[in-house]
C-alpha cells in the first residue's frame, strides 16, 4: 500500500475527493429534501457556468478585485508591520489599534462602508483590503520584532544605515514570516471578496452565487460554492509554490512563526 | 575616510604608540523592571595594543559581553569613555567587525553572499567582491560549501562563514563575543586551532570574550579577569607563552597547566556580595 502511495502521491487525495463526492450522492438520494442538489447534477452544472462567457466575465471580475485588493494591502501592510515590529514608538501607537480592529468581522462594515463609497468596486476593494490586511501586519510585525538583533549588528558594522537595514535585512529575514500571513490573507481575500459581493450585489462570483440562491436554482448554488473552493485550493497551491521558491532557503515557517520566548 | 588621521600599520612599533582600544572609567548601568538601577560595569580602565590578542575572562553574568559591545557601538555606555584608534566611539563601523556565539549569518545568503556582503556594502563591484570572498571562504576551509545557505550548514561551518565575513571587510580590530561558545567541543578545539592560525598570519588586534579558561590562556596574550556584580576587572594576566603555539605541546608545557589553575581559581572565587 505505502509503495503504491509512494509511486502515486495524488491517488489518496483523489479517493478522498471521490468518497466525498459519493457521499454527497447518496446524502442527496437518501436524506435530504429539497434545496440539496445530488452531486451529479452539480458536476453537470459546472460547464454550464464554464463555458457561459457573462458568468466567465464575473469571476475574473472577481478574481481581478480581489488581486486588486490583495496587492493594496501588501504594499501598505508590510511596511506598516515592519515598523511596528521594529519601532518601540510605533508599536506603542498603532498595537492598540491593531487590536481593536483584529477581532472584527470586516464583511460586517460592508453597510457602513457602502454608505460612504457607494454599491461599486470602491467598497468591496476597501473591504477586501481591510481582511487581508490584518494577517499581514501581523505578521510582519512579529517576525520584525523576534529577529536576530546580532544580525543588524553585523549589518550596521559593515557600515549600514537605518533604511538600508529596513528594506536589506530585516525585509528578507521576515519574508517567510510575510509569507505565512500572505497565506492566510489569500483566504481572507476570497471570503471577503464573496462576501461583498454577496451584501453589495452588483456582479461577481458573489453575485451569481446568491442570485441563484433567491431564484432558488440549487444546482448553481452548489456548482458555485465548488467553483469558489476550487479556485481558493488553486491559488493557495500556487502560492505554495511561490512561497518554497522565495523562502527555500529559510526553515519551517511555523517554528519561525513561533519564536522561542 | 579615516586613513589620513590614522598612522600606517607599518609605522607602529607595539607598546610605545597609542593603544588600539583604550578604555577608560567606563561604567554601564541597566535600568531593572521595577525602576531601580543594576551597575553591571564598574569603572572599567584597559589598554589594547595594535596587533595585540586580549580575552576578557569571568563568569557568566559579569558584563564582558556587554564591555565587548560598547567597544562595538552596539550599547552605549553610561559613563566613562573608549577610544578607538585615538577616535571616541560613537557607533559601530568597519574598523570593528564582530563575531557573535550566535554566529547572525544571512540566513536568505548562501555562503558566498554573506561573505561578499561587507565588500559590497563597502562599495566593490559583484565580482571583485565574490572574487575576494571566494578567497577567504577557502581560508576557512569552506571550498566548495559556497551555493550553500547558513541552514544547510553545521554550527562549526556557519562560525567560519561568520569569521570570514567579518574578515572579509578589513576590520583592523575583531571583537568576539564567546564565538565558540555554542559549539561542542571537538568542533571548539578545531576552531581555536584555526583562529590562532588566521591570527598568526595577519596579526589583527582582537578582543575576545569567553568564560572558558583554557580557551583564554591557549588564544591570547593577556587575560582580563572580571567578577560580577558588579562587572570588576579582578585582574589582568599576561600570558607568556611563546608563539606560534601548539595545543598538544602547550598541555603538557606547566607554565601553561600553572596559568589555567591560577585562572581557574581566579574566577572560582565565591563573591562577597552575592544576593540571597
Amino acid at each position: 500500500m505505502t509503495a503504491i502511495v509512494r509511486r502515486l502521491p495524488g491517488l489518496p487525495p483523489l479517493l478522498a475527493c471521490l468518497a466525498l463526492l459519493l457521499a454527497w450522492q447518496a446524502f442527496a438520494h437518501w436524506a435530504a429534501r429539497g434545496g440539496v442538489p445530488d452531486a451529479l447534477s452539480t458536476v453537470r452544472e459546472l460547464p454550464l457556468i464554464l463555458g457561459d462567457r457573462d458568468s466567465l466575465g464575473a469571476i475574473a471580475e472577481s478574481l481581478r478585485r480581489m488581486a486588486t485588493g490583495f496587492a493594496i494591502a501588501l504594499v501598505v501592510s508590510v511596511p506598516l508591520g515592519l515598523v511596528m515590529g521594529r519601532s518601540r514608538i510605533a508599536a506603542a501607537l498603532l498595537d492598540p489599534l491593531f487590536m481593536i480592529a483584529y477581532p472584527v468581522p470586516k464583511a460586517a462594515l460592508m453597510p457602513l462602508i457602502m454608505l460612504w463609497l457607494g454599491v461599486g468596486d470602491a467598497s468591496k476593494l476597501l473591504v477586501i483590503v481591510l481582511g487581508v490586511s490584518l494577517p499581514i501586519i501581523y505578521h510582519s510585525a512579529a517576525g520584525a520584532r523576534g529577529i536576530e538583533e546580532k544580525m543588524l549588528w553585523s549589518a550596521r558594522a559593515m557600515g549600514m544605515g537605518p533604511v538600508g537595514r529596513l528594506t536589506r535585512v530585516v525585509l528578507p529575514a521576515v519574508l517567510p514570516e510575510i509569507l505565512v500571513g500572505c497565506r492566510t490573507g489569500i483566504v481572507l481575500a476570497l471570503i471577503t471578496m464573496i462576501t461583498s459581493e454577496m451584501i453589495a450585489r452588483q456582479n461577481g462570483a458573489g453575485n451569481i452565487l446568491f442570485s441563484a440562491l433567491d431564484m432558488a436554482q440549487y444546482e448553481t448554488v452548489y456548482a458555485m460554492i465548488l467553483i469558489v473552493s476550487a479556485l481558493g485550493i488553486a491559488l493557495d497551491m500556487l502560492f505554495e509554490v511561490l512561497r518554497a521558491r522565495l523562502t527555500g532557503w529559510a526553515d519551517d515557517p511555523h517554528l519561525i512563526a513561533a519564536p522561542p520566548s | 575616510m579615516s586613513a589620513t588621521l590614522t598612522p600606517p600599520a607599518s609605522a607602529a612599533p607595539s607598546g610605545s604608540t597609542a593603544p588600539m582600544i583604550a578604555i577608560a572609567d567606563l561604567s554601564k548601568t541597566f535600568r531593572r523592571r521595577d525602576g531601580g538601577t543594576h551597575l553591571a560595569l564598574d569603572r572599567i580602565a584597559l589598554d589594547v595594543h595594535e596587533g595585540e590578542f586580549v580575552s576578557i575572562l569571568g563568569p557568566s553574568g559579569c558584563g564582558k559581553s556587554t564591555l565587548l559591545y560598547m567597544v562595538g557601538g552596539f550599547v552605549e555606555p553610561s559613563s566613562g569613555t573608549i577610544a578607538v584608534g585615538g577616535r571616541p566611539v560613537t557607533g559601530p563601523g568597519p574598523d570593528r567587525g564582530p563575531v557573535f556565539q550566535e554566529f547572525a549569518l544571512f540566513p536568505w545568503k548562501t555562503v558566498l553572499g554573506n561573505v561578499a556582503y561587507g565588500l559590497r556594502e563597502a562599495g566593490l563591484g559583484r565580482s571583485a567582491a565574490e572574487a575576494q570572498a571566494r578567497q577567504l571562504i577557502e581560508r576557512v576551509g569552506l571550498k566548495g560549501y559556497e551555493s550553500f545557505y547558513p541552514k544547510e550548514l553545521s554550527g562549526g561551518m556557519k562560525q567560519r562563514v561568520a569569521i570570514a565575513r567579518t574578515l572579509a571587510y578589513g576590520p583592523a580590530i575583531l571583537l568576539m563575543d564567546e564565538p565558540f561558545g555554542a559549539l561542542d567541543a571537538h568542533t571548539r578545539v578545531r576552531l581555536q586551532n584555526e583562529l590562532l592560525g588566521l591570527w598568526e598570519r595577519d596579526r589583527k588586534t582582537v578582543l575576545f570574550v569567553t568564560h572558558a579558561v583554557d580557551e583564554a590562556v591557549f588564544l591570547s596574550d593577556r587575560v582580563v579577569v572580571m567578577s560580577r556584580q558588579p562587572g570588576r576587572i579582578k585582574a589582568i594576566v599576561p600570558v607568556d607563552l611563546p608563539r606560534p603555539r601548539r595545543r598538544e605541546e602547550l598541555l603538557l608545557d606547566p607554565r601553561y597547566q600553572r596559568l589555567v589553575i591560577d585562572l581557574e581559581a581566579m574566577i572560582e572565587d565565591p563573591p562577597e556580595d552575592l544576593p540571597a
